[in-house]
């Protein structure tokens, strides 16, 4: 751990303290629901980050699959008043 | 508000208290905006090709991802560099330090846009925001097709 500050100082380029990223980790980790499912305070950092990732990979490949079907409907309904309600009930 | 930027860490604890109902609100009437008007351009009757297909699939995403980066705005870094992407201006400059491998985080860095540009505690906190919004577009999209396949069922 030391170590890694001194190299902070050395470069110079930025003064980011390591309890800021520790702090910014378990940020992330409440964010994730794989990790915070399993309710235990002795998550490695670096899972922490693998499990980020693998989050974000599974969010972008939800939005796609969304977009999918979303398009799907797009040639399917034309009525207004579908529309009306999806906004009304979005927007509430 | 001044005195937010003049104090980083206070900025970033701020960042974190956003309200998730206003952003979803915004997220959602961007991209039924975005929707309608990919509705608009739609050839109407015929059986669309395979290829108009995939087309339309991918304007919805990109509909997706445009009505994210400007809801957000050019407040974050990953919006500003989804925007950039859009109007294909050049990428920002790569992180000269290259302090992502610090942490393991070279894979993270290049998954949120603009992540090649921060060093690690914007990256981290860029990620914190980004899987927010990500996960309120998300719940937008679900709940279109929810609502949509319920009030179209015929009893």
């Amino acid at each position: 751990m030391s170590s890694r500050r001194s190299r902070s100082r050395q470069s110079g380029a930025s003064r980011i303290s390591d309890e800021q990223i520790v702090d910014l980790v378990s940020r992330l980790q409440q964010l994730i629901p794989e990790i915070r499912s399993r309710r235990s305070d002795k998550v490695s950092a670096s899972k922490v980050l693998q499990e980020t990732c693998n989050y974000i990979r599974s969010l972008h490949r939800e939005v796609d699959d969304l977009s999918d079907r979303l398009s799907e409907l797009l040639e399917s309904t034309d009525s207004d008043s579908a529309q009306a309600a999806i906004i009304r009930s979005l927007l509430m | 508000m001044s005195s937010l930027s003049q104090n980083p860490k206070k900025t970033l604890l701020f960042s974190a208290m956003k309200n998730p109902n206003t952003l979803k609100k915004k997220l959602a009437s961007r991209f039924l905006k975005a929707m309608k008007k990919l509705k608009y351009k739609m050839s109407p009757s015929p059986p669309a090709s395979i290829a108009e297909k995939k087309r339309r699939h991918r304007a919805v995403r990109a509909a997706a991802y445009a009505s994210m980066a400007s809801a957000v705005g050019p407040r974050r870094a990953w919006s500003r560099a989804l925007l950039r992407k859009m109007k294909g201006r050049k990428r920002a400059r790569r992180n000269p330090g290259n302090m992502n491998t610090r942490f393991g985080l070279n894979h993270l860095c290049d998954i949120v846009p603009g992540g090649e540009a921060m060093d690690s505690c914007s990256l981290l906190n860029e990620t914190a925001h980004y899987i927010k919004c990500l996960v309120a577009q998300v719940q937008i999209m679900r709940e279109i097709l929810h609502s949509s396949s319920s009030s179209s069922t015929i009893l």
